[in-house]
């Protein structure tokens, strides 16, 4: 393993309440790794499993999506509709050879900046034990 | 080809500090398309947004991406700047580099540097895709919702009332006033609570412009800002407000009392009532939580819980009234019914069920004792006459019902007298004749005609004659036969026969060894009747089992099983009849065998037989009560069921003829449930008027009721049940003496006061009866109402938490430990006390009380680690008011932190506190406990750091403040965001304190944290100021990121109609028929669901377009 390496992460945050939760971390002065670059979406429900996998084959190492807990989407259903989709590409990620780990999918609510910090310090450490993508 | 700017902030040294600009610059600058790349210290600021707007000119720039902090602080604000030189406001797109940079990469300089280089790399990418648009526009409501009426929303409400247009207030309680209207005085000033609110309450309650809607709820809401639906669930009163007067009348007849919530529990008030004298609006509520367990269990729906809380006030007359609105049989169903009410009484949790039955009796025989005057006939208001052929319970209880519907309705009965089963198969000693003849004058008096010995066979004569209906309910009164030889000997008596001579007054000769088989209620009477014939001795055999927990247990009721076997009836259970024995033709004995099991695992009768040795008993006299049957010759033009019953509809009771229904045991089999029987005859009284008036039979049948939900048991002591006084066996032999003695006055009225009163209001109707402006209707139904607004207020305020929780410091366990709100209500001058400062468990005034300070505020134990902020100020408060009552009190106030922030005069105002004589001592409490009639508080003194302990009267913990329950609920309806602690969030902490999220949702009061008066006030005008912007406009310009099909893609595969949560698509056909997706573009909200959904890929969301995205991560 080497210690040089520094996972890419892209991450996708609704701008309801990731997002916003990640603001939050901001200006608590949270400090996590800096491994991660944010794409706003409006709800999760927006992300396509297929930009997931274009990101993969960009070069990240792992993806984040984001969104509201359940039942407090801001679009009322969107994140339900994230879950189901996230759940059947995990699957897909192993017959495609990547790491199933390589993508998390967590609920982060707008007051939750220190969740939010701790979660992207975890995905970093986690990744960066699992090693870079195009090896595994 | 594009012409981007990029324009970098330091925001002083936020980003600068962190991030290195330069180099940022130097990368930038390389960017494809970017001609212009400059920083700022303050772009936000005015010469920051100066340098943009001439850059965009000088430079031509079509693209502007600005570095700096997130876009939910300022992007609107530089979409204005771009907007005002004539670029399109989307096509700028910002970089977060200080939230998600430098804020939190503050020490790792380089990576900082690195990773603001890949942002704005990243933001340069999707600015280039971007379009212009044009926002959409969006007509302006101007009508406000105020959710919450407490002060925050009535200030909030009066503002903009008076600022000329519409509010809605909806208030889930009975009234408007909220937490402060359960204050006694105010910090610091000491203003009268009830005085400084109360005429803000008035005035909401008169305003013109304000629609008050209390006691209601707020269900569901869609729409947009300027441009809401709101569904309020306004919750049935079951009082006309627009009628009642206030007077009163209603509350002081009403027999349910129960706690006081707004006393908080130290006082009660009635099921109907107001909460507190100044309520706004000043009505009656009623308080009804649907149907009590009891009343849920009968089958005929008889008010239980209604006559029983009548008795408890000594209103028999009335209570018997309440009976007799369902049935006419008192005193029978007190007498011989089996209670399922009694199966299901909550009170049964606590100790023992109430003794429903028994009471009922007793109101009867209450009546009669009384002798009360006899009723007048019930006026015939229809043409029809019925015809009811049996006079048992069934065809009594239907022609009484009849009856008071309007009809001339005629009994036939075969018999000589009337009654059925219940004269001719129920002994004397368990159902006088008197009162069953006395129930069946009642049931005259109303105007129904019996004509006794008179047999119907031929139903098509009845309709000859002229009646328009048939109601057949001729019961089963015909014995089953066993079939075992010998059953046709002489001395083998069907039990019904012989209990029909018996009550028919014939003088039975029986033999000196009788036996009965049979294991039901039928068997039992028949044994004991003969016990009191003179027999020497009485044996009954029964297949069923004796243990009467068992599922193959005897079918009798227990209580009829005991007293019989007191009386001397020796019983063998588990047993069948193999075999009558004869000499000569003449019974002499029973052979019989061993039964192993009566029912099958399916519960039905399928009795398992053993081989082995079985008793055989001797007796000159059987008795067969096996079981009964409907006389199966009559009426063979109605269609019947195997068994000889009557066929008829489950719902509607019509039988296979026109015109001609039936109920009762000749329908349900020998059930033998009285109770039962009615509940059938009521559904066929229905059923028949239905049918005479044309209205259809089947609908809105079965009627649904509610069965109640939670019945707290909090607080209720066990107390056992009034005993039932019964003959002495002694006297019972020979004799057909009532048995059960009933209740007398005292046993009746302690009995009925052990009712929990699951319902609360139990529709004893007495209410009714007093309200001279006939406001009371117990028939009202919750109403939902939709309203259209362009702006939401939420204030929904915070509870006080429960100080029960507090065990340690004897919350729950000692009476004279109580809450501040508690305290609140006991010094006010209208409160539970009126004024006056007692100790609960003796009602002494109290000299030493100790006060405990952040009871469950600021810590993560009990999951509330912040503070509540108006603690400290009302023990100073409360304090103070002590000694102004009493000069004799002295105070403890016991606090980890004592803080008096800010404000006007809060901080003299503590020391005014301590300068009276309050003692304040930093500890950590250990424990409060019990000694000497009083409460002793230990723990550690933190600042001369040694033990203390304080002998108090009386100790108050100040617990801290939580969300009202349901805020939590109430955001996801409204789709705004809470934080973990159930408090509603806000746009921005400083900045926007009573915005949300969502344009045009805005917040106020202790709904977002806990706070006090002054500052709810101060927001909930600034709520109303935020309003009364946005309706300054007719038309805002609302977000156009919509999405929108194209349909050269769309295959008409409809998903996206099925995902969208907001129904903003639907198809269209083409001209050329094809199908496709369109979506409503004010309804769409632009989350994005149907582009992923899309399989053709054929939606795009303007603004988060695919190639969008797509530039974002390739440039990643």
């Amino acid at each position: 393993m080497n210690s040089q390496y520094q996972p890419k992460i892209i991450g996708f945050l609704c701008n309801w309440c990731s997002y916003a939760g990640a603001d939050m971390a901001g200006t608590s002065r949270m400090s996590y790794e800096p491994n991660i670059r944010i794409i706003r979406v409006p709800c999760s429900g927006r992300v396509n499993p297929l930009l997931v996998l274009k990101c993969f084959q960009q070069g990240a190492d792992g993806v984040l999506i984001s969104g509201c807990h359940p039942g407090d989407c801001h679009y009322n259903e969107g994140n339900y509709h994230t879950r189901r989709r996230f759940a059947l590409l995990r699957d897909f990620l192993d017959y495609l050879g990547i790491a199933r780990d390589r993508l998390w999918v967590e609920w982060v609510s707008a007051s939750e900046g220190q969740r939010f910090a701790q979660m992207v310090s975890n995905f970093t450490k986690e990744l960066a034990e699992l090693g870079p993508r195009s090896e595994s | 080809m594009a012409r981007i700017g990029v324009f970098l902030c330091h925001c002083g040294s936020n980003i600068a500090g962190t991030v290195d600009i330069p180099k940022v610059i130097e990368a930038t600058k390389k960017l494809p398309q970017v001609v212009h790349v400059e920083d700022n210290k303050f772009t936000c600021s005015e010469p920051g947004q100066s340098s943009i707007r001439q850059a965009i000119i000088q430079q031509k720039l079509t693209r502007v991406v600005i570095g700096a902090c997130s876009p939910r602080m300022h992007e609107v604000t530089f979409r204005k700047t771009v907007a005002s030189v004539g670029l399109n406001p989307y096509l700028l797109e910002i970089a977060n580099l200080r939230e998600h940079c430098s804020w939190v990469h503050s020490n790792r300089k380089e990576e900082a540097t690195v990773k603001a280089i890949d942002i704005v790399r990243k933001a340069v990418a999707r600015v280039r895709r971007q379009e212009p648009l044009i926002s959409k526009q969006i007509g302006v409501t101007k009508r406000a919702l105020v959710i919450g009426g407490g002060i925050a929303g009535i200030q909030a409400s009066l503002d903009i009332a008076n600022a000329g247009y519409e509010v809605v207030l909806v208030e889930r309680q009975p009234s408007i006033g909220g937490r402060m209207a359960q204050l006694d005085k105010t910090f610091p000033t000491l203003d009268c609570s009830a005085c400084i609110l109360t005429p803000k309450m008035t005035t909401v309650g008169q305003h013109l412009n304000i629609k008050l809607m209390s006691y209601s709820q707020v269900e569901a809401v869609s729409g947009h800002v300027g441009d809401f639906q709101a569904k309020i669930r306004r919750k049935a009163r079951y009082v006309d407000t627009s009628k009642c007067t206030g007077c009163g009348e209603c509350a002081k007849v009403c027999p349910v009392t129960v706690k006081s919530e707004f006393d908080e529990n130290l006082s009660e008030r009635k099921a109907v009532y107001i909460p507190f004298p100044q309520a706004i609006p000043n009505k009656y509520t009623i308080d009804k939580r649907g149907y009590p367990p009891c009343r849920f269990a009968c089958p005929a729906g008889v008010d239980a819980q209604g006559y029983i809380a009548l008795i408890s006030q000594s209103k028999f007359k009335e209570a018997l009234e309440v009976v007799r609105r369902t049935m006419p049989f008192a005193g029978v169903c007190g007498r011989v019914c089996n209670h399922p009410c009694q199966r299901d009484c909550e009170r049964g949790i606590v100790d023992e069920p109430i003794a429903i039955a028994s009471l009922k009796r007793f109101i009867a025989d209450y009546e009669i004792k009384t002798r009360s005057e006899k009723v007048s006939p019930i006026p015939r208001t229809k043409e029809a006459k019925i015809a009811i052929v049996g006079s048992g319970p069934a065809g009594l209880a239907c022609a009484y019902d009849l009856v008071r519907k309007g009809y001339a309705v005629t009994v036939f009965e075969a018999m000589p007298q009337a009654g059925g089963l219940l004269r001719y198969g129920i002994p004397e000693y368990r159902l006088p004749k008197s009162i069953l003849d006395r129930e069946i004058d009642y049931i005259k008096e109303t105007g129904v005609e019996i004509k006794t010995s008179t047999p119907v066979e031929d139903i098509g004569k009845l309709f000859e004659q002229g009646y328009k209906a048939v109601f057949l309910a001729t019961g089963a009164s015909a014995s089953q036969k066993i079939g075992i030889p010998g059953e046709d000997s002489k001395g083998v008596i069907p039990a019904l026969d012989f209990l029909k001579e018996v009550n028919s007054g014939a003088r039975v000769i029986m033999g000196e060894k009788v036996l009965v088989i049979g294991g039901g209620s039928v068997a039992i009477d028949s044994a004991r009747v003969v016990l009191r014939l003179g027999s020497r001795e009485v044996h009954l055999v029964c297949l069923e089992s004796r243990d009467l927990t068992s599922k193959d247990r005897m079918l009798a009721q227990d209580l009829e099983i005991e007293e019989a076997e007191e009386e001397g009836l020796i019983i063998h259970p588990s047993l069948g009849p193999k075999r009558i024995l004869t000499d000569n033709g003449k019974v002499i004995g029973l052979e019989a065998r061993i039964c192993a099991a009566v029912r099958d695992e399916h519960g039905r009768f399928a009795p398992k037989f053993a081989e082995g040795p079985a008793p055989t008993i001797e007796a000159d006299t059987i008795i067969v009560a096996i079981g009964q049957r409907p006389d199966v010759r009559a009426f063979e033009e109605v269609e019947k069921m195997p068994f000889g019953t009557i066929k008829v509809d489950g719902v509607t009771l019509e039988t296979n003829i026109n015109g001609v229904f039936a109920g009762g045991d000749v329908v349900a089999g020998p059930t033998g449930v009285v109770v039962e029987s009615i509940a059938a005859a009521k559904e066929a009284a229905i059923s028949i008027e239905r049918y005479l008036e044309g209205i259809d039979l089947k609908e809105g049948r079965p009627k649904t009721v509610k069965r109640v939900k939670e019945v707290s048991k909090e607080g209720v002591e066990k107390k056992a049940r009034s005993v039932m006084p019964l003959l002495g066996v002694g006297r019972r032999k020979g004799s057909f003496a009532e048995v059960e003695l009933g209740f007398d006055e005292t046993a009746a009225i302690t009995e009925a006061k052990r009712c929990l009163n699951c319902a609360v209001c139990s529709e004893c109707l007495e209410c009714e009866k007093v309200c001279e402006a006939k406001a009371i209707n117990h028939d009202m139904q919750d109403e939902v109402v939709e309203e259209n607004v362009g702006a939401i207020v939420v204030a929904t305020g915070v509870n006080v938490s429960d100080y029960r929780q507090f065990g340690v410091y004897g919350g729950g366990v000692y009476p004279d430990v109580i809450s501040s709100l508690q305290l609140e209500r006991m010094m006010s001058a209208a409160g539970p006390t009126t004024g006056e400062v007692i100790r609960p468990s003796n009602g002494a005034h109290p000299k030493s009380i100790v006060f405990i300070g952040c009871v469950g505020s600021r810590d993560e134990r009990t999951g509330k680690g912040y503070c509540s902020k108006v603690c400290c100020m009302y023990m100073a408060k409360h304090a103070v008011m002590l000694k102004e009552h009493d000069p004799e009190v002295h105070s403890y106030i016991l606090y980890p932190d004592i803080r008096g922030p800010g404000g006007k005069i809060f901080e003299e105002f503590l020391e005014r506190a301590e300068g009276i004589g309050t003692t304040y001592l930093r500890g950590r409490i250990d424990k409060v406990s019990q000694g000497d009639g009083r409460l002793l508080v230990s723990g550690q003194d933190l600042l001369q750091n040694k033990a203390f302990s304080i002998l108090a009267d009386l100790v108050v913990l100040a617990t801290g403040l939580v969300p009202s329950e349901g805020a939590s609920k109430l955001a996801q309806t409204l789709n705004i965001s809470y934080d973990a602690k159930n408090y509603l969030l806000q746009a921005h902490p400083k900045l926007r304190p009573v915005e949300t999220f969502t344009d045009g949702i805005f917040l106020a009061g202790c709904a977002i944290a806990p706070t006090d008066i002054p500052e709810s006030v101060a927001q909930g005008g600034a709520a109303a100021e935020n309003v009364l912007k946005l309706f300054s406009h007719d038309v805002i310009d609302a977000e156009p990121m919509s999405s929108i099909v194209d349909i050269t893609r769309c295959s008409g595969c409809l998903l996206c109609v099925q995902v969208c949560p907001f129904k903003a698509v639907e198809a269209e056909t083409m001209r050329d028929g094809r199908t496709v997706a369109s979506i409503n573009e004010s309804l769409c909200k632009g989350c994005g669901i149907c582009v992923t959904a899309c399989r053709p890929g054929a939606i795009k969301l303007r603004g988060f377009s695919d190639q969008q995205l797509l530039a974002e991560v390739m440039a990643l």
